[in-house]
């Protein structure tokens, strides 16, 4: 791998709530060792909107830049966060190798992410009250579509999404065996209408 | 004398609530039967395939429209088949109604270009008042959340002021059929829907001329049908709505197989599952 290519691990913690306990698990020492281990070279964190001061002060203290990779971060974008998940693809003529998108446990990021096809880590927020979001966290890791982790084991999970990298499955899953002649939605509507076929 | 009548008041007062807390138990125990017999009831085949058909859509809020609009692309919805399309958002959601527009504009219209103009551009967005804003208060919700009920009772009758004129094809102001997933405006919808049905239905049972069946190409008994699609994010719990909604929704979709087969009770329909709806 020449020293050019770009490697990005993309971390959003979403929209809604507030999520400290993950950008310093991203911003803290081990991790970014963890990064630079596995060739990656920048860092862009979504922080949200109340996470600015912390956001740059904990990226003050990696200012001499021992890992070699660059951080940046921005509060959020109202367009939605395709663009910055698309720069987490592999694009070999752009000298962009496959990235990692690290993201809370919604479903709006999760599915996103599984759209465009890029690993996912997804980290379940332990301050939130109700837990399922975990609950789907750790079904979509055991289908084989995410790494699911806790904010502690972030550098652990690193490894793991090279794994799964390499057996990646296709977003959205395939209906069974017996292929329907339509989507289920649509058949069910049609039944409900009541429409002669 | 005076003791006497004021014992056969006092036995009359006791009948009076006997026959009352009696009445009151058969109205909810006919209520619970009439919810039982509809669930049971399958939609005949009756309606002509190039029929016009009105949709109505009720986006919740972030998370929810957000997996409803991936839904509806995934089941790549025939704008030719329902024709006609309401969006439901509450107050101060503007991101449920720019997704809406975003969806109509971008999506129907490029990939629907060939169909008929008249099916394109026929659609209506319209805010109804939240049944209860963040931080409000619990003493205030329950009024709030009736004013959220009325706004869409008046939704589902065609009268809200939102509401454009529909096309002039359709004879009745009824959506054809409701789908939600969720959360509180949802549950009003579907209520509200249930509640003009059995109106309709009782109306037509003590005025038989205007029984409903007898109007050849709408029949208001089979409109309004309730479609609610628990949320993908739920694996394993149903999500509040859907508890409420468990014994009111006509059909109830789960995307994961923990919470198939699930009824309110005995006899009840139950909760299907079908596979990952959203994309």
């Amino acid at each position: 791998m020449t020293s050019t290519t770009m490697k990005l691990c993309f971390v959003t913690v979403g929209a809604t709530a507030s999520f400290h306990l993950l950008l310093e698990a991203v911003l803290d020492e081990s991790f970014l060792e963890a990064l630079q281990k596995l060739d990656y070279t920048h860092l862009l964190v979504q922080y949200g909107k109340d996470s600015r001061a912390l956001f740059e002060e904990l990226r003050g203290k990696h200012r001499s830049g021992k890992h070699g990779i660059k951080i940046e971060g921005f509060d959020f974008n109202t367009a939605g966060l395709d663009s910055e998940m698309r720069m987490a693809q592999a694009n070999p003529s752009d000298e962009r190798a496959g990235g990692v998108i690290i993201s809370h446990a919604g479903s709006g990021s999760i599915l996103g992410a599984l759209r465009l096809g890029v690993p996912l880590i997804v980290v379940p927020n332990p301050t939130l009250q109700d837990n399922h979001q975990e609950e789907l966290a750790q079904q979509l890791q055991k289908q084989g579509y995410v790494v699911s982790s806790s904010v502690k084991e972030m550098a652990a999970a690193l490894p793991r999404v090279e794994k799964l990298r390499a057996n990646m499955l296709t977003w959205p899953p395939v209906s069974g065996v017996g292929k329907k002649k339509r989507p289920p939605l649509e058949q069910v509507m049609s039944d409900e209408m009541g429409f002669l076929d | 004398m005076m003791a006497e009548w004021l014992s056969f008041s006092f036995s009359f007062l006791c009948w009076g609530l006997v026959l009352g807390g009696v009445a009151a138990i058969v109205i909810v125990l006919l209520l619970f039967r009439a919810l039982t017999i509809s669930h049971h009831a399958a939609v005949p085949k009756w309606r002509l395939k190039n029929s016009p058909a009105h949709l109505l859509v009720v986006l919740g809020s972030g998370g929810h429209t957000a997996e409803m609009f991936s839904m509806l692309r995934r089941m790549e919805l025939d704008p030719s088949r329902y024709t006609y399309r309401t969006y439901l958002v509450s107050s101060g959601d503007n991101f449920s109604a720019a997704k809406a527009v975003e969806f109509e504009t971008d999506y129907l219209g490029q990939r629907y270009q060939t169909t008929t103009k008249d099916a394109r551009g026929s659609y209506t967005i319209v805010t109804v008042p939240r049944a209860r804003r963040v931080h409000q208060s619990y003493l205030t919700a329950p009024f709030s959340t009736l004013q959220s009920f009325w706004a869409c009772l008046l939704v589902l009758r065609g009268l809200h002021p939102d509401q454009k004129l529909r096309p002039p094809y359709f004879t009745s102001p009824y959506p054809d059929i409701v789908l939600t997933n969720g959360p509180a405006t949802a549950v009003c919808v579907i209520l509200a829907a249930r509640l003009l049905r059995l109106y309709n239905y009782l109306v037509a049972i003590f005025e038989p001329r205007r029984k409903p069946t007898s109007s050849g190409s709408t029949r208001s008994d089979l409109q309004l049908r309730t479609i609610f699609v628990e949320s993908w994010a739920r694996v394993t719990t149903l999500s509040l709505s859907g508890k409420i909604l468990l014994p009111f929704a006509d059909r109830f979709l789960v995307q994961w197989p923990a919470l198939g087969g699930k009824q309110m009770w005995k006899g009840m329909r139950k909760t299907e599952y079908v596979g990952t709806l959203v994309d």
